[in-house]
This record gives C-alpha cells, sequence and structure tokens, in this order.
C-alpha cells in the first residue's frame, strides 16, 4: 500500500516536474522578458560564490591545463620558435606590410577601434559544459553599457559577439569560431563585401559568400570587418589572414579560408566595443 | 535527523555540487571533455534515494546548470528529471543496489544523457550538439563519472540518511 502510495506520489512529481521544464523551455524559446530577467538575478545570486570558488580552485585548473596539455605545449613551443627564427629574418618586410596595412585602412576611410568607446571584460567562465565550446562568460554586463549583438575583440582582432540580453554584471559572448557566426568582411586592398563564418573549434574561417571571382585577392591578405551600413561591426576590425584560395565556378565566386588572427582559445581579457550602429553610423 | 535537515542537506549538497562544477570540474578537461557533474548527481540520486528524489534532484541541478549554457533554459532540468526518474525506477525493479552495478549504471547513464540530451536539443533548433565529437563526449564523460559515481552515492547517503532508513 505505502509502495503504491509513494509510486502514485512519484509520477505525480515527475509529471509536474517536466511541465514546468517544458514550460521554461517554451518561454526561453520566445524570449519571455521575465524569465530572462529571474535567470539573470539567480545567476547574479550564485556569482560570488562562483567567483570565491573560481580563484580557490584557479591553481588546480591551471595544473591540470599543464599536466593534459604538456605534449600540445611542447609542439606549440617548437613551432613559435621556428616562427620566431623566420620572423627575425623578414622583419624589415614585415615592418613594411604593417605601414601598408595602416595605409591602407586610412585610404578605405576605416576608423580605428580605439576610438569607440569600450569596456574591458575578465573572462569568468569559458565552456562549462561539453557542447558550449564556442562561447565564454564575461564580468561585464548591462550596467556597464553592453548589449546584445556588440562586437568583442582583443589586441588581435575579433573575437565574436556579445550574444543575447546580458544580466546586470555579466554576459555571454559567442566566439567567430562557431559555425554560426557570420560576419561581414573585407579583403583589405578590394573593395567586394563578403561574408565569412565560423569553421568550427580549432579551425579557419570561411568565406563562401559575396567574393567575386575576379576579385584580386593573395594568400597572405588581410580581413578586416567591413561594416557596411547598418553592420552590428564596426569597420577596420581585423578578423585574419588568408590562407587558401579556392574558386566556385558556378556561382563564379571566391571561397577564402582566413586564419584568424585573435586567439580564442585561454582568453583571459577580452574588450566590448560599445558600438550601435544605429547610434554610431 | 528530521526530514527537513535532510533536504536542507541535500540542497546545499547541491549548491556546492553546482559551484565546485562551475569553478574546478568545467577546468578539468581530457580530450577537452569535462566531468558531466550535474548529470552523474541526478543519476546517483535516482540510485540512492529512487524515482521521485532522483527526478527533484535531475530538475534542480538541471536547471543550475542550464543558467550558465548557451542552450535553451529549461533543456538540461528536462532531460535530467527523467533521468533521475527513469535510473530510480530501473534501480527500484531490477539493480536492487549492488555497488559495483550502481557505478557502471552512473557511467552507461552519463552516455546515454549526453546522446539524449544532444539530440533532443538540435530537435528543439539548438547547433552543434550533434556532432562527430558527440561520441568522445559521451565516452570520456561516462569514464569520468565512472570515478566520480562513488564519492556521489556517497554524499546522497549522507543527505538522506534517516529517510532511506524509514523507507527500506
Amino acid at each position: 500500500m505505502a509502495t503504491g502510495t509513494r509510486t502514485g506520489r512519484s509520477r505525480f512529481t515527475l509529471i509536474f516536474l517536466l511541465l514546468t521544464s517544458a514550460t521554461l523551455l517554451t518561454l526561453d524559446a520566445r524570449d519571455f522578458e521575465p524569465l530572462q530577467r529571474t535567470e539573470e538575478t539567480l545567476s547574479d545570486l550564485i556569482s560570488p560564490l562562483r567567483s570565491g570558488a573560481d580563484r580557490v580552485f584557479e591553481p588546480v585548473g591551471d595544473a591540470w591545463a599543464g599536466v593534459t596539455g604538456y605534449d600540445e605545449l611542447e609542439s606549440e613551443n617548437e613551432a613559435l620558435r621556428q616562427e620566431l627564427q623566420k620572423l627575425e629574418g623578414q622583419q624589415i618586410l614585415d615592418s613594411d606590410a604593417a605601414i601598408r596595412l595602416e595605409s591602407l585602412l586610412d585610404v578605405l576611410g576605416l576608423p580605428y577601434v580605439q576610438d569607440i568607446p569600450n569596456v574591458v571584460g575578465e573572462v569568468v567562465t569559458a565552456n562549462v559544459g561539453n557542447f558550449d565550446r564556442y562561447s565564454v562568460q564575461i564580468n561585464r554586463g548591462a550596467e556597464d553599457g553592453i548589449r546584445n549583438g556588440m562586437p568583442v575583440v582583443t589586441r588581435g582582432g575579433l573575437i565574436g559577439r556579445i550574444d543575447g540580453d546580458p544580466g546586470r554584471g555579466h554576459s555571454r559572448v559567442t566566439l567567430l569560431t562557431d559555425p554560426s557566426f557570420e560576419v561581414g568582411v573585407l579583403v583589405v586592398g578590394t573593395e567586394d563585401v563578403a561574408l565569412a563564418s565560423g569553421g568550427g573549434h580549432g579551425e579557419p574561417l570561411m568565406v563562401t559568400k559575396g567574393l567575386e571571382i575576379d576579385t584580386e585577392v593573395a594568400i597572405g591578405d588581410e580581413v578586416v570587418t567591413s561594416g557596411v551600413d547598418r553592420s552590428r561591426y564596426p569597420p577596420g576590425i581585423p578578423i585574419g589572414t588568408v590562407t587558401d584560395i579556392d574558386f566556385d565556378e558556378a556561382r563564379l565566386l571566391q571561397l577564402l579560408t582566413v586564419e584568424p588572427s585573435a586567439n580564442t582559445d585561454s582568453l583571459s581579457f577580452v574588450t566590448v566595443l560599445l558600438y550601435d550602429p544605429l547610434e554610431d553610423g | 535527523m528530521t526530514t527537513a535537515s535532510a533536504y536542507v542537506r541535500s540542497g546545499l549538497f547541491l549548491l556546492t555540487a553546482l559551484v565546485l562544477h562551475l569553478a574546478l570540474f568545467s577546468d578539468l578537461r581530457v580530450l577537452g571533455v569535462a566531468p558531466e557533474v550535474p548529470l552523474a548527481i541526478a543519476v546517483t540520486a535516482g540510485l540512492v534515494g529512487g524515482p521521485e528524489r532522483g527526478a527533484i534532484a535531475g530538475f534542480a541541478i538541471g536547471l543550475g546548470i542550464d543558467l550558465y549554457l548557451p542552450t535553451l533554459f529549461g533543456l538540461s532540468a528536462l532531460i535530467y528529471t527523467v533521468w533521475g526518474y527513469t535510473v530510480g525506477l530501473l534501480e527500484e525493479r531490477i539493480f536492487r543496489s549492488a555497488w559495483w552495478i550502481n557505478v557502471l549504471v552512473t557511467a552507461a547513464a552519463t552516455a546515454g544523457g549526453l546522446l539524449v540530451y544532444a539530440v533532443l536539443g538540435e530537435l528543439l533548433g539548438e547547433v552543434n550538439l550533434y556532432t562527430d565529437r558527440l561520441y568522445t563526449v559521451m565516452g570520456v564523460a561516462a569514464a569520468y563519472n565512472l570515478v566520480l559515481s562513488l564519492p556521489l552515492l556517497g554524499l546522497w547517503h549522507w543527505s538522506w540518511p534517516r529517510l532511506l532508513g524509514e523507507e527500506r
């Protein structure tokens, strides 16, 4: 009898919890604002505990990364050593290239990122799950002026954009490696605006739309944000370098492989550009 | 120990597990895969406390982790609820609590839960869940949770000693 009552109660509990979950899913899919505010409040409540625990366990995480990534670090060091030798030999050429890029940006009338108001945020959580490899969370949010869709950069260039409405003191950044990430780009020296999309974790970006077959592009060309009318990104933010060129004869387009200039692994600090194309553009 | 204090213990356990997952376990990656502590919490709660407590613990820890995932809010809660309940039901009717079976069930349920998560997520319009990498994630996370299951089973017994004693 007692077992029967317990089974009935547990079934009722299961149905109640399933209905609650389904309701939350539906409301979230419809961007129901009160739910989003509740999520932010709950997240803010847990935040101090999490920050404290982060500080305590940071050395453990670092040590673990050191141990598990040792082979990777060794090969990375070797690659960097070779790269350094190459760079030393080409220093003069490189400085020429930098000057050329700067002047090209000037010619194209692209403003520098530094002119745009910005907020520096610390990455508080890189992936917490096994399926969110394309987002990180930062400790700056709505109270710092951050809004949905704002571009996020590091010294290397664009790394992503703010995804969704930020919380009061935190927000989520979708990285440009996300296959669903798209950004309007311009190959420096050309006038064709094209569309680049993320290629996945550790993979280069792909430009598959918009670049006509007769546009002169060379391997090593710099790619920057196009900033065309009402684009969510201001013009001139470095995206990467062209590493491969292919041709789509059927669509008469060039397909570019672009190695991102900014490293999206092990991010510590990022800069959010408080850029609103409707206000600033 | 009163029922109230058992629930306080469970609440503290769940909150601590969530914070530890966010601050520590999510950084301890092998092949880029972290332990699935929240899923292990739901499964072990079902194994120790039965279907109802498995469902409640799964729902609570699922909601907690949903706050930090880019996927739809409620997706983890939904799957962990079902998983906690199902494992609890199987334990009651089939497994009967041999510790080594519980450990193996936790690992298998982790792999299964991740597969369901990926498939259901994709059906609900999420992207990047059902990929080539999914099977690596399932394998590594299952191995991780195999190791974590023993302390988690022990902690659930610590949370609900009187309740379990009364029921069995």
